[in-house]
């Protein structure tokens, strides 16, 4: 009875009309538990340190919102920001992408509107998270367009969800523009691909609206900006030319360009810069071809293919002559420094330094591939190939996509977060497609005869290897001919098992990874007791906390730009350069005053009203990431503006060693970065044993002396050390006069005393 | 952003504080008001406390009535812009202390310059030719000026205490003395006075181990001052709280009360000769002599507290320490860095309690709660704390009525409002505290509220959930049924 009355159940819940109720039930509950990992694997840092802004970016995106918030969107909009970049300001409004902000400020009005007065730093710190889990729904209907196989989507779902390569740049406190811009590249695809499927205007304008979106969400949207047009192009070369494609392009392109150029920071880049040029120049071909396809159905075919090669020629030579001569000419910009760096990996490097000292936009070293995809990075090119088997439209997409988005992660470490939506689609769909052979494909009855009368096809397959091939997808060309191993209990577990396996192994290391490598704040700090115990180093807020309350709110602090961001949102206090490094001369400017003698840097600081210089020293921790690990960069900088007073040169010894102890060059030396590093740095340790911990070195028995600066605050573990810019000297002399004064005061005395009166003799 | 706003808040009320005055006077005098000469002190002996780093004074008075009716109004002066750092100042008779403290009031003259006065209301009238002995106790907040200004890091403080030898009085004065009790014997400057003032020809101060004598003087006329100073050693903190917010949420439905103190601190002690220097810092740790500087502040907070949080403007603060058992819960907190003189530091504290251990249900009413917390928390520090300005909020459940408080600590204002926060669609009742001058002695007073939190208003916000949720169920399913498509009427054929 209960066999039965189950049968009759699962019947219910699987067949017919309530199967499909209960299969959308299923994948709705699937894909929330899929959501709800995604945000719950992004928590580390949460949970581990507290709920706090990372790194450094974030914290001026952080501050933006705060403004938002505060303010309201006209002022914002309008924000002039006279707190950094001092003396010159930052048109903040205009230079940055609000979308990131404004998300979170419509979320916070919103909440309030419920009556959820929820604190505006929990919104932005779980803004990533919370968007990582509609990644992952953006991911489902994605993959869903590209196969039948139900179950690829949620897969490849479950893996956007959970791969480190997004992690990376979403986890809690990560508050990015890359934060929602994944999302709205996988989403602005997805909709693409739905109009070019469908060529509906309505599903076209959708994707205008995001593409928008995206646009003032991140500059990564000239990704998209070049990859649909790129899409569009290679249907039409392969002969695809569609009113479906026409209609879809023509209305993303027109109605997304109009949004995109809503962003002030955008403005009339679409139609100016050459990064643009391709969405463009396709828009102008569609229509080209357009026209020739409805002159074709007009001629005859012998006269269409003459006018068509004429016309081509033609077409192509002007537009060519023509955006060659705006480019000349200035109208057109030309390509952006970043773009060329994508191309030639050592342009940065020779010709702009402020992009090559940037960490993630370093080439990628190979096994970050693995570190950041693990398994998904041998099943992409299955996935890619699967894509070239039925190369519809939307595979082209995949193949196009996947092949760009490759090279562009081999370029810059950053941009692994382009490739990784694309690798996890593709992985999905080729899991997806073994598993569904594994797991579906069931033995053919053996020996079986065709039925004495009748046609067999007429009455459909019957024999064993039109059975099969109706059962296996027509994919893999080992399984177009019966080989019965394969349907064999033993083969069918040894795969899933392995493949089970295989996705276990994926989520250790995914968890492994978000946890170790990318759930750090670094605002934080953490080391480990000898008991054990977590130990919290917090030196970069204890001394941002000290600027904040104990200096004047318009003191001027002078940093390296890596912590100008930080200093603006923690210390709220002006600074000279930050993350904006919109001025390469401002920030060669602070370069050179670190880099230089006092004499030389003191005015460079009192014309800046500089008021704190504040500089990280990991030398007694053992911190790597401090300030003289960066000098070169510094120098470099500097002396691409200056290449007569700052020369990289002097500051490594005559062996070519950039040493920071006894045998340091004169210029290392007496530069300002090295004297503030390690002023007083030896009264800590017993005469002669000083010693710096990051580059292992033996200090020079005798520290070095400042004479305009004095400390003003050193954090409890050194990493952070702040000195304050000496007033001008009240009788006029140099600082450096007036120290040898009130040093060689009394030993000039003694000399006197201890000298014999002698007569002068004319 | 919260905090800043409370920053700004605190800012606002900090250029309040110095006006405070017009705020807590009821009793605005004429400007020539000289007080009546109705009484004559017989007696006075005047006990001034500087171990901590705010003073208190304590004088002990035997009044007469000269006058030939009966009088019940005390005057006692202060002079110009002392009045507005005075706090808690009490009377009492010395002789039935049980009986409780005397109505005192701030009474002041419409002109800024001239004397001030707190004005004390006898409850019955002093006949004439009675006498009562009078006992009246104040601090004195801000009082205490380190001299030198600056020191060294490492240096020992001095700070100079400058007041009167003879005790202000809107009265003639027989005979009185003053006594001093100082932290330390390490006395550098007193003032000293000739013997031909004292009464028993001795020359002023008199000193015994840790006291100073002022006095005997006698036929002290009213309003006569004598201005003396002493400098002793006080290495400690001058711990100034500029503001303390403190906010107590009552959960009914959580079985919680929620604590958060917001302090905004000061350390107004001799600020650094020198910049700071951390070698000097990590090398005196050793040792660890006295100093000027705030290192760490101690919260000995109600037995069963739990869950306390220690932040500021950027986060967490790792540096705290919450030691709980059965007999205590004492929170242990460090600054992110020592705060020296001159230099601000603030932050905010917070912890939860049982609703058990605060709320008891009334037993007249079944709908009637009283609670009963402390009126401040704050640190427990050797050297004391002073509070500038104190505002203590209780936010009751939404839709508690009759709400009416008891506290023992003087007020100078307070309010009932409505909070809304999380999912409320009222507000809930709030009361909202204000006292001004309040030193850390005071942690002690307690602040009881009465309230009705009827039954009904309890299921409020359950039954707004509900229907707000059912509302979405109910839309969606008509959205769900709307057929918007245009060509419907084709399928349909």
């Amino acid at each position: 009875m209960a066999a039965i009355s189950q049968g009759t159940g699962s019947k219910f819940f699987f067949e017919g009309e309530s199967g499909r109720n209960t299969r959308g039930l299923l994948r709705l509950i699937i894909l929330v538990t899929i959501a709800a990992a995604a945000v719950a694997s992004r928590l580390f840092s949460v949970i581990r340190f507290e709920s706090i802004i990372h790194e450094f970016d974030p914290w001026f995106n952080f501050r933006a919102t705060k403004y938002l918030v505060n303010n309201g969107f006209y002022n914002f909009w309008d924000w002039f920001d006279d707190r950094t970049w001092h003396p010159l300001g930052r048109v903040t409004g205009g230079t940055l992408y609000p979308g990131l902000m404004v998300t979170s400020g419509i979320i916070y009005h919103v909440l309030r509107l419920l009556s959820m007065p929820i604190d505006i730093r929990n919104i932005c710190v779980l803004l990533a998270p919370a968007f990582s889990g509609l990644t992952a729904f953006a991911t489902y209907l994605l993959t869903s367009e590209m196969t039948t196989s139900p179950s690829a989507g949620l897969l490849a779902a479950a893996f956007m969800g959970i791969t480190p390569g997004y992690i990376s740049r979403s986890v809690a406190g990560s508050y990015d523009n890359e934060a929602i811009a994944i999302f709205l590249l996988v989403f602005t695809f997805y909709l693409w691909i739905k109009a070019v499927k469908e060529g509906s205007i309505m599903w076209a304008g959708f994707c205008a609206l995001f593409y928008g979106y995206m646009v003032s969400a991140w500059g990564g949207y000239v990704f998209i900006t070049n990859l649909l047009p790129l899409h569009a192009f290679v249907l039409i070369c392969m002969g695809r030319f569609s009113p479906r494609l026409y209609v879809s392009y023509t209305t993303w392109y027109a109605l997304g360009t109009l949004a995109s150029m809503q962003v002030p920071f955008v403005g009339f880049l679409p139609v100016r810069s050459s990064d643009h040029m391709a969405a463009l120049g396709v828009f102008g071909l569609l229509q080209l071809v357009g026209f020739t396809e409805w002159v074709r159905t007009q001629l005859p075919s012998k006269q269409f293919q003459t006018l068509l090669r004429g016309l081509v020629l033609v077409v192509f030579a002007a537009a060519f002559g023509f955006l060659v001569l705006l480019t000349v000419s200035g109208t057109i910009a030309p390509w952006s420094g970043r773009f060329y760096s994508l191309w030639d990996t050592a342009y940065a490097k020779v010709h702009i330094p402020i992009i090559a000292s940037v960490s993630e936009h370093q080439p990628t070293a190979w096994p970050a591939f693995f570190f950041d995809l693990n398994m998904l990075i041998w099943l992409f090119p299955a996935g890619v190939y699967m894509c070239f088997r039925t190369l519809k439209d939307e595979h082209v997409f995949i193949v196009i996509y996947s092949v760009l988005a490759s090279y562009f992660a081999g370029v810059m470490v950053r941009l692994m977060l382009t490739l990784t939506p694309i690798v996890c689609v593709a992985a999905a769909m080729a899991l997806s497609n073994i598993l569904d052979i594994f797991l579906v494909a069931e033995q053919p009855v053996e020996g079986a005869q065709p039925q004495a009368n009748g046609n067999p096809r007429a009455n459909g397959p019957t024999t064993a290897t039109e059975k099969l091939a109706s059962a296996i997808p027509d994919t893999l060309r080992s399984t177009k001919t019966p080989v019965v191993g394969i349907y064999s209990y033993l083969s069918k577990s040894a795969m899933t098992g392995a493949f089970t396996a295989y996705l276990l192994l994926f989520v250790l290391h995914c968890t492994w990874v978000t946890s170790n490598a990318y759930s750090s704040p670094s605002v934080v700090l953490a080391s480990r007791l000898p008991d054990g115990s977590q130990h919290i180093i917090d030196d970069y807020r204890e001394a941002y906390y000290w600027l904040r309350q104990n200096t004047h709110q318009t003191a001027k602090v002078m940093s390296w730009w890596d912590y100008g961001y930080q200093i603006g949102g923690m210390a709220d206090r002006p600074t000279l350069v930050d993350n904006n490094t919109w001025n390469n001369t401002h920030i060669a400017t602070v370069g050179k005053a670190m880099s230089s003698r006092e004499e030389v840097s003191y005015p460079i600081m009192r014309q800046h009203e500089v008021d704190y210089v504040l500089i990280v020293f990991g030398g007694l921790l053992g911190y790597s990431g401090d300030d003289i690990n960066k000098f070169l960069w510094m120098v470099r900088i500097a002396e691409g503006i200056w290449p007569d007073e700052v020369k990289e040169r002097d500051f490594f010894t005559a062996r070519g060693e950039y040493r920071v102890d006894e045998e340091a060059t004169p210029t290392m030396k007496n530069s300002l970065m090295y004297k503030m590093s390690y002023y007083n740095y030896n009264a800590l340790f017993p005469a002669g044993q000083a010693q710096d911990r990051v580059r292992g070195a033996k200090l020079p028995a005798q520290g070095p002396e400042l004479s305009t600066l004095e400390e003003a605050f050193t954090s409890e573990n050194w990493i952070i050390r702040i000195y304050k810019v000496k007033d001008l000297d009240n009788l006029g002399r140099s600082h450096q006069e007036a120290g040898a004064f009130e040093k060689g005061n009394k030993r000039k005395k003694s000399g006197k005393r201890r000298g014999a009166r002698v007569l002068r003799v004319d | 952003m919260r905090l800043i706003q409370w920053a700004s808040l605190g800012l606002i009320s900090l250029v309040a504080a110095d006006s405070n005055l017009t705020l807590e006077s009821r009793n605005i005098l004429p400007s020539t008001f000289k007080p009546p000469q109705h009484f004559q002190n017989v007696n006075l002996v005047r006990n001034i406390n500087l171990e901590k780093n705010y003073v208190r004074e304590t004088v002990n008075v035997v009044i007469e009535n000269v006058g030939k009716e009966a009088q019940s109004e005390y005057f006692l002066p202060f002079e110009p812009g002392t009045i507005a750092r005075i706090g808690g100042l009490e009377a009492r008779d010395k002789k039935d202390p049980e009986k409780g403290g005397f109505v005192a009031e701030v009474a002041v003259t419409d002109e800024q310059s001239s004397t001030q006065f707190y004005k004390i209301t006898l409850p019955t009238p002093l006949q004439p030719k009675g006498q009562l002995t009078l006992s009246i106790s104040y601090w004195t907040l801000a009082s205490l000026n380190p001299l030198p200004a600056q020191i060294g890091q490492t240096d020992k403080q001095y700070v100079l205490y400058t007041f009167s030898a003879y005790a202000p009085s809107a009265y003639l004065t027989q005979k009185q003395k003053t006594k001093l009790k100082l932290p330390t014997t390490d006395v550098p400057d007193a003032v000293t006075l000739p013997k031909s003032l004292n009464t028993e020809g001795k020359e002023d101060p008199q000193k015994q181990g840790t006291s100073f004598t002022y006095g005997p003087y006698s036929e002290i006329e009213a309003g006569a001052l004598q201005e003396v100073s002493v400098r002793y050693e006080f290495t400690k903190p001058l711990t100034h709280s500029k503001l303390l917010e403190r906010d107590v949420e009552v959960s009914h439905w959580g079985g919680n009360v929620a604590f958060e103190e917001r302090h905004w601190l000061t350390n107004r002690a001799a600020s650094l000769k020198n910049h700071f220097s951390r070698v000097a810092y990590q090398q005196s740790a050793y040792y660890n002599p006295p100093m000027a500087a705030l290192k760490e502040l101690r919260f000995p907070l109600a037995i069963g507290s739990e869950d306390p949080y220690f932040i500021d403007d950027i986060g967490n603060v790792s540096t705290s320490r919450f030691r709980t058992n059965m007999r205590e819960a004492n929170l242990e907190l460090k600054p992110r860095y020592p705060v020296f003189g001159g230099w601000n530091y603030s932050f905010r504290v917070g912890w939860n309690g049982d609703l058990s251990g605060y709320v008891r249900r009334l037993k007249t009413g079944s709908d009637g709660f009283v609670l009963k917390v402390p009126f401040l928390d704050g640190p427990k520090q050797v050297e004391g704390i002073e509070y500038e300005r104190v505002v203590t909020r209780v936010i009751l459940p939404e839709g508690a009525i009759n709400v009416h408080f008891e506290t023992t600590i003087p007020l100078i204002s307070n309010t009932t409002s409505l909070h809304r926060t999380f999912m409320d669609t009222l507000g809930r009742t709030t009361l909202e505290l204000t006292a001004i001058n309040v030193v850390d002695e005071l942690r002690d007073r307690e602040l009881v509220v009465m309230y009705d939190y009827p039954f009904s208003a309890r299921f409020r916000k359950p039954l707004t959930i509900f229907g707000g949720i059912l509302l979405v169920f109910v839309v969606s399913w008509v959205v769900g049924n709307l057929d918007v498509s245009i060509g419907s009427k084709v399928k349909a054929a």
